[in-house]
């Protein structure tokens, strides 16, 4: 009973929970508390909107082993729409409700688009899907842009739906609860291991009775759905968005977040989204050197977590040694105590 | 087991970096200027604008702009006793960066805000600046929406739509053309809200525009289909209502394939063209209305541009200028609202209410023409108009045309 | 019909550019099996190259700057596969890739810092001799005829090269299986190294013809031609030399047809439209190799 019950204390899932509960409630206690700075206060939203833009960007680049380079596109498809609405509702709707429609909305069109993308997705794989997706964001960038509803672009006027962070933390902590929850559990699902299978080999698992086609359309669409409601909440961030800012420089920075926080690793998505989306504003100090030394530290990254014997050092300083320690001697009490 | 402690400790250090952030606190409204331990008043003014990135060399003139104003102004001794200090940001030209550079400076004290560099993260800004209550002055976030819903927002330059019907009213005025072609780029709000503006009056001044052509951001290269398309429309004159990157890129490929026999017209985004290693050729004849030259006569002007030519090695643009003129338009207004900073009588209270009244009140004789404010925000200025000669930018008669 | 040729001159044009710097792109991944990122960037290297050694002295032949921007190019191309590649040779194709975005990133900041963000002209004298040519009313520009006879020219070699010599059968059995040819005594290491010096090359001649086409260049001058390459390359089907050369072609004519025949403001999005459009009738690009897929 002890031992099921730490088990699922300490089950990979679990833990992520917890420790995205813990950051939240820092982040909550210090917003609401007044004792956030203010570099940070303006980041709670949007950081909150990376994290599940990586988390579902990693459904397709992790889970199903496919790159793609339009998941800002997805956004931008979400946002626009999504804001639309939330701006012709927010004349009669109190922000609490029209909000979540609004991103429900959203990410539904996000997830239509993100069915059109990923019926080539069928056909094509590797570098060539790499290109279409980034191909189909850019499309997104240029038709939104030469529309006049979304105002073109000047940009689409979100001031009417502006709102700060105290107001929008909690629908950003809901939405990034719903899917990092949706993305364990399908993970660990049936649906989750004939997802991995058709990375791993995908004649095999078709030959095993997995539907590919299935699989491959729910992944995209699951994927557009969650982008589209984090760009639905992004705009309400802001006074201003333009759909060029959702290029496909975008997609590649929420893919450098996938893939530092390690394929299908949805807890490493989040702490490589905090730390990647902190770290340019932490290195103001350095001012003209900022980027370059983004830069850096992005090689330098990457080069690190491939080197064997960093690898190695990394699993020396890890709190395992520490909490064994006191394992040992919490068991050596138990014993004592003839439990 | 093992991975989750790994990743236990990664996160650690992520919490630590915030709680870095965290450090210091205080979202509730802002307070007036500090008073030092010595007596004196020091006024942060906070700018904002891409000092890396693909824009960079905008953010950059703003900056040495301002900072040349701070420092003739601290050299005398400052506003009344107040010393102003510049703290600038970088935001790469991303609005969400721009929002968090904003946080940023009122983390680090800012009483006024210079808004953006480009309209884009003023805009992205304005709304968190109103809640603030904070005055912003943008140099040069020219587009309509950079400075709306915020009564304590106001600009140095032009807004994008005044620009339009002013250069289709002069090129009407002066009879420059019957017939002409438009180019500009589809993709950022500055070239739209003049072509916008410019059409519709366009239209009622009797100007024919015969075609209109556009490129992207990411077709900002290869110019040669829409030059060919402006040849065969026979337009007398190329409305090119573009920045000075661009505008370069396409007036040596208009030369290239052979695009002669028009006048190109721009506006204050073509200014600083000169520094972009076109060739004389390339834009002699070129007209252009802006409120700023550097060779103009002007005393206060040439004083400006010998400093900046000093210290960067280069006349300044349209941005420099643009820059300067805020800071002294700030100093401007803290003398008109009565602000002290000498030791005793210090009187700073009522900081931002007091100076964003002072805003409507003031007249200001900048490098930037002479300039007075409105109650939402724009300035009324007027413009000039020069045409390159021999590589230099002159005013424009309308004797010497022809 | 004069507008229509026009309109075919000038895809040839840009289409002969971007042919250029898909041959380097395609070699690369070819060979190496990377996404080389940072090409586009080597690019905007070899072109601040030519212009910084101009600019030393008045009378610097332009010949001699060239070969200065390839000497940097490949020293460039081969250091930074030796630091951030090869330590990376055995990790995941995508890890590679993010490092090679981070080295793109690098080499723009490096070049922000050096010579500033303003945008420089960039000039050779030997282009000062082509003059235009017309044919009845089409205006073709001498730069055009060079680039494409050049890049045709190359890709000629490139496919001799890679066909015909000892290093080119390296480089494929390299391409083929790592293991393998490591097995049959081929050095690995130093295969990836020449196609490397290979690539940057071919992106220090694309630098001189894309500076002398357009003539001015800063910063951020090579990830935007950088993509494109990737996609002309991809186009055409990755990995295939006559594919890069045909791919970068028909993707300039692309352009140019959708501007003047259809609408400047849509023309970003009709490229990428034919470009999914035949990527999904034709999965592996236009002259890709069919894989077969093995269970």
């Amino acid at each position: 009973m002890k031992t099921s019950f730490a088990k699922r204390f300490f089950s990979r899932n679990a833990v992520t929970v917890y420790l995205l509960v813990a950051f939240y409630v820092l982040v909550s206690v210090l917003l609401y508390g007044g004792g956030l700075s203010r570099q940070l206060y303006y980041m709670a939203v949007p950081l909150s909107c990376y994290i599940v833009l990586a988390v579902s960007l990693n459904l397709v680049v992790g889970l199903l082993g496919e790159l793609s380079l339009g998941h800002a596109g997805f956004m931008s498809v979400g946002l626009f729409s999504g804001c639309l609405l939330s701006i012709k509702l927010s004349t009669v709707l109190p922000i609490a409700v029209s909000l979540p429609i609004s991103m429900i909305v959203g990410g539904l069109l996000a997830a239509v688009i993100g069915l059109l993308v990923g019926l080539p997705a069928l056909r094509l794989k590797g570098d060539y899907l790499a290109i279409v997706t980034l191909g189909c964001g850019e499309i997104i960038k240029n038709v939104i842009t030469n529309l006049d509803v979304t105002g073109g672009a000047l940009g689409l006027n979100t001031l009417p739906i502006y709102s700060d962070p105290e107001t929008l933390l909690p629908f950003g902590i809901l939405l990034v609860f719903i899917t990092v929850i949706v993305m364990m559990n399908l993970k660990n699902s049936r649906h989750g291991r004939a997802i991995t299978a058709i990375r791993d080999n995908r004649i095999a698992a078709e030959a095993s009775g997995v539907n590919v086609t299935y699989y491959k359309l729910l992944v995209f669409v699951l994927a557009a759905f969650f982008a589209g409601m984090a760009g639905v909440l992004y705009g309400h961030a802001f006074s201003n968005v333009k759909a060029t800012t959702f290029d496909y420089n975008m997609s590649i920075e929420i893919l450098v977040i996938v893939v530092l926080g390690g394929m299908g690793s949805v807890r490493g998505s989040i702490i490589a989204a905090i730390l990647l989306r902190t770290l340019p504003e932490l290195l103001r100090e350095v001012s003209d050197y900022r980027m370059l030394a983004y830069s850096v530290l992005l090689i330098a990254i990457m080069l690190l977590n491939a080197s064997p014997k960093f690898v190695e050092l990394k699993g020396r300083w890890t709190l395992k040694n520490v909490l064994a320690f006191f394992k040992k001697k919490k068991t050596a009490s138990a014993v004592e105590k003839g439990e | 087991m093992k991975k989750f402690f790994k990743l236990l400790a990664l996160t650690l250090v992520a919490v630590m970096a915030l709680a870095s952030l965290a450090a210091c606190g205080g979202s509730s409204s802002l307070s007036d200027p500090a008073v030092g331990a010595d007596g004196k008043v020091t006024l942060v003014i906070g700018g904002i604008g891409p000092l890396t990135g693909p824009y960079a060399n905008y953010g950059l003139s703003v900056k040495n702009g301002c900072q040349i104003a701070v420092d003739e102004i601290n050299a005398a001794g400052g506003v009344n006793g107040i010393m102003l200090k510049l703290q600038f940001e970088d935001s790469q030209g991303d609005p969400e960066e721009a929002v968090n550079a904003y946080g940023k400076l009122i983390d680090d004290g800012m009483r006024v805000s210079l808004g953006g560099v480009l309209s884009g993260e003023t805009a992205s800004i304005v709304a968190a600046a109103k809640k603030d209550g904070i005055l912003l002055l943008t140099p040069s976030g020219s587009a309509l929406n950079a400075i709306a819903g915020n009564d304590n927002a106001f600009r140095v330059c032009f807004n994008d739509p005044q620009q339009g019907t002013i250069s289709a009213n002069f090129i009407a005025d002066n009879q420059l053309a019957t017939k002409v072609a438009v180019f500009y780029q589809s993709d950022i709000d500055y070239s739209n809200g003049l072509y916008e503006t410019f059409k519709t009056q366009a239209a009622t001044r009797n100007l024919e525009i015969v075609t209109t052509q556009t490129f992207t951001k990411d077709s900002a290269t290869d110019f040669s289909t829409q030059i060919n398309a402006i040849k065969a429309s026979g337009a007398d004159l190329v409305f090119i209502p573009i920045y000075a990157d661009e505008a370069a890129v396409f007036l040596s490929q208009a030369k290239a394939n052979g695009l002669n026999n028009v006048t190109f017209f721009g506006c204050d985004g073509i200014d600083g063209i000169l520094t972009k290693g076109v060739t004389n050729e390339d834009v002699e004849g070129m007209m252009m209305l802006t409120p700023f030259a550097a060779d103009s006569p002007e005393a206060d002007v040439q004083k400006f541009v010998s400093a900046y030519t000093t210290a960067h090695g280069s006349a300044p643009d349209q941005f420099a200028a643009d820059g300067y003129d805020a800071i002294y338009i700030i100093a401007a207004a803290m003398k008109q609202a009565g602000f002290s900073g000498e030791a005793g009588k210090v009187d700073v209270a009522n900081f931002q209410k007091r100076l964003v009244e002072a805003m409507t009140k003031i007249e200001v004789d900048g490098v930037t023409g002479n300039m007075t404010w409105t109650a939402d925000g724009e300035t009324v200025k007027n413009a000039m108009a020069l045409v390159y000669r021999d590589g230099v930018a002159v005013a424009y008669s309308s004797d010497d045309e022809k | 019909m004069t507008e229509f040729i026009q309109t075919l001159v000038s895809g040839l044009s840009l289409g002969s550019i971007y042919a250029l710097i898909a041959l380097g792109y395609t070699m690369v991944y070819g060979i190496a099996k990377m996404l080389n990122f940072a090409h586009g960037d080597i690019i905007m290297v070899g072109a601040y190259s030519v212009i910084s050694t101009v600019a030393l002295s008045t009378n610097i032949p332009g010949i001699v700057a060239v070969v200065v921007s390839i000497v940097v190019c490949a020293v460039l191309g081969v250091t930074i596969e030796f630091l951030a590649y090869r330590p990376l040779r055995k990790a995941p194709s995508l890890s590679v890739l993010i490092t090679a975005i981070g080295v793109s990133y690098l080499l723009q900041n490096l070049a922000l810092l050096i010579f500033g963000s303003q945008q420089k002209s960039f000039h050779l004298d030997f282009f000062d001799a082509i003059k235009p040519i017309y044919i009845g009313d089409v205006l073709i520009n001498g730069i055009t005829l060079i680039t494409l006879v050049v890049t045709i020219l190359i890709m000629i070699a490139l496919t001799i090269f890679i066909n015909g010599t000892r290093m080119g059968k390296a480089m494929r059995a390299v391409s083929e299986d790592k293991e393998a040819a490591e097995l049959m005594g081929i050095s690995v290491n130093k295969t990836i190294t020449v196609t490397f010096a290979i690539g940057s090359i071919l992106a220090a001649v694309a630098s001189v013809f894309y500076g002398g086409a357009y003539k001015y260049i800063k910063p951020t001058t090579g990830s935007m031609p950088g993509i494109k390459a990737f996609t002309a390359a991809v186009f055409g089907g990755i990995g295939s030399i006559p594919g890069a050369m045909l791919g970068g072609v028909l993707l300039g004519v692309i352009e140019q047809f959708a501007k003047a025949y259809i609408s400047t403001l849509w023309s970003d999005a009709i490229v990428f439209l034919v470009l999914v459009i035949v990527l999904v009738v034709k999965p592996t690009g236009l002259l890709g190799k069919k894989i077969s897929e093995k269970v």
